[in-house]
């Protein structure tokens, strides 16, 4: 690997709108859809956002600057970039986590897009309208033929293969332009169709009463908190590796951390309003999860005028939102294997997604599999992930080196001192938290265990790893920073 | 059934905290790249720091004389202030004088 043959110049945006768009496009997935409205009613609706906008400037934004600057500061992906601030050796082996991470998530993230794709399908059959539809049964038998998830599966790796051969500016950022706009503009007419219903505004009610004591219960904060840190998908390898193809004179704090962290977040405000007032229209039952998406809503279409149409909206935009993230979810490890492999890109986007696609069939196989995964990944694995990127800018490079060297550089708005002790001290406590907590929760719980082994067995297998790799001989053009800023 | 004042108040608000401060930070980003991008039809360089990020960046150079990454720093400030004091077009709001006063390290 050290004396690969040096390959072609690296790629780069095309535009400042299409980096934006793939920021978005990265972190908008399931979780806006289908979680943040419900769990935004159930906890006190305006005090909880209240509680999630605190959290989202006092966490995600300045975390998501760190985590884009240091790939804008890198030009590297996630090993590259752990490489060039701690320089070769075992402990390089922080940037496999975040690897092995991606990899898993996106294994069972890739039959979840199946489920939007086939639903995205039946829409435009208008299957949810057609007389004698039964939501449940369709969902269950659904969920029962595994042939038909595997093969889902397959044609979604299949079609994020095709799009990320072609590149980051012809494959990824062509898509996302349109794909992310068009979500929005889904959910703006979902959200016109249902306002304009009869009983709309016991929704509205639901989401936006404000419940002040709410704000005094730690279940709203640890439900805030999680939504923060879960859907802005800091920490997870995204925004370094989106980050490191931006170009010379771009900006990172303005675009990638507080558009990027209010945007995301804007569309799950705009899903709770193309969502709720139309379910609460026709008195469904609120809900959480694939029982929201593939139940309560399918129910409701055919109750409503033109709700074929508005299923149409629905389910496509839904389907972007999950394929978009998954796209860039693959990203990550495509960019990183590239460069640290002697493969080109084509072959390092069949490698990697191939790899994916095997992975996935348990997950395709089993929706309780995914669901398994789903809990011990996102509690532990995606946490532990975070707590390797913020952990490495806070305690080894140093907030203040990459606020003067990346940050503040070509900025569109400055960031002062407060962020250094953001990004030192309180997200990595707060990481550390949040697995404390769930580990707590599920105490001894099978869940529980297998995040345990996932926290002790990713680290070992990551030091082993490049101890190995980088033993074989120094990689060129890396800098060692040791000790921190401050 | 008309929704309470309280209501409205809090959906108001919400769409102003998040959808305000999104689509504002997304204008003022893209008009941003639009007059980077024209001063770089005029120039091939423009300046890299605004004038209080540029101050911080030397502050910590003359603190931090011996880090490892103090060479890049430097480059990086020398880099800012040959293009300001070689260039007639800038991105950030540099008055003559704070050019002027501008020093290589």
């Amino acid at each position: 690997m050290a004396d690969a043959p040096a390959k072609t110049a690296r790629a780069e945006w095309g535009t400042r709108f299409g980096f934006l768009m793939a920021m978005i496009g990265a972190m908008v997935g399931a979780g806006n859809i289908w979680r943040f409205p419900y769990v935004m009613g159930d906890n006190g609706g305006g005090a909880f956002v209240l509680a999630f906008l605190v959290l989202l400037f006092l966490l995600a934004v300045p975390g998501l600057m760190a985590e884009v600057a240091l790939g804008r500061y890198t030009n590297k992906g996630v090993i590259g970039a752990f490489r060039d601030v701690l320089g070769p050796g075992g402990m390089v082996g922080l940037g496999v986590i975040v690897l092995l991470v991606n990899i898993a998530l996106m294994s069972y993230y890739s039959p979840l897009i199946g489920w939007t794709l086939y639903y995205a399908v039946h829409s435009l059959l208008f299957t949810f309208t057609a007389s004698g539809f039964e939501a449940g049964a369709f969902m269950d038998t659904f969920f029962a033929n595994s042939a038909l998830m595997i093969g889902l599966h397959t044609i979604v790796m299949g079609s994020i293969a095709a799009i990320l051969i072609l590149g980051i500016r012809r494959g990824v950022e062509r898509l996302v332009v349109y794909a992310v706009p068009a979500l929005v503009i889904a959910l703006v007419v979902m959200t016109i169709r249902g306002l304009t219903l009869p009983g709309a505004s016991e929704g509205i009610t639901f989401m936006f009463s404000v419940d002040w004591g709410a704000l005094a219960a730690s279940e709203t904060w640890i439900a805030a908190l999680g939504q923060a840190l879960f859907s802005t998908g800091l920490g997870w390898g995204i925004a370094l590796t989106v980050g490191s193809y931006l170009r010379e004179y771009d900006d990172v704090p303005l675009g990638g951390g507080v558009f990027t962290a209010l945007g995301e977040s804007s569309i799950g405000i705009l899903a709770a309003l193309a969502i709720f007032p139309i379910v609460f229209a026709v008195g469904v039952e609120p809900d959480a999860g694939a029982g929201l998406a593939f139940v309560s809503l399918v129910q409701v279409f055919p109750e409503i005028p033109l709700g074929g149409l508005v299923a149409i909206l629905f389910f496509v935009g839904f389907f972007l939102a999950t394929f978009t993230s998954g796209l860039l979810i693959t990203e990550v490890s495509v960019t990183t294997v590239s460069e640290e492999t002697r493969l080109d890109r084509t072959q390092t986007v069949l490698a990697v997604c191939g790899g994916i696609w095997l992975l996935g069939i348990p997950s395709a196989y089993s929706a309780d599999i995914l669901d398994f995964l789903d809990f011990v990944f996102g509690n532990w694995g995606l946490p532990l992930a975070t707590l390797a990127i913020i952990g490495v800018i806070g305690w080894v490079l140093g907030p203040k080196r990459l606020r003067m060297l990346a940050v503040n550089r070509n900025a569109g708005i400055y960031v002062g001192k407060w962020w250094d002790p953001v990004i030192k001290y309180v997200i990595p406590a707060v990481m550390l938290f949040i697995m404390g907590y769930f580990a707590w929760e599920n105490f001894r719980e099978p869940e529980m265990i297998a995040g345990m082994f996932v926290l002790v067995l990713f680290p070992i297998i990551g030091y082993a790893i490049m101890s190995v790799v980088e033993g074989r001989g120094e990689k060129p053009g890396t800098t060692e920073v040791t000790g921190g800023d401050d | 059934m008309p929704l309470p004042a309280e209501v409205l108040g809090m959906l108001a608000f919400t769409l102003l905290a998040f959808w305000g401060i999104a689509l504002w930070a997304l204008t003022r980003t893209l008009r941003q790249e639009s007059r980077k991008v024209e001063i770089l039809k005029h120039q091939d360089r423009m300046d890299t720091y605004s004038p209080r990020a540029l101050a911080d960046l030397r502050e910590w150079i003359e603190n931090n004389p011996d880090d490892p990454l103090a060479d890049r720093a430097r480059e990086r400030y020398n880099e800012c202030v040959d293009v300001l004091t070689q260039t007639d077009r800038h991105f950030y709001d540099w008055s003559d004088a704070e050019i002027e006063r501008l020093e290589r390290l």
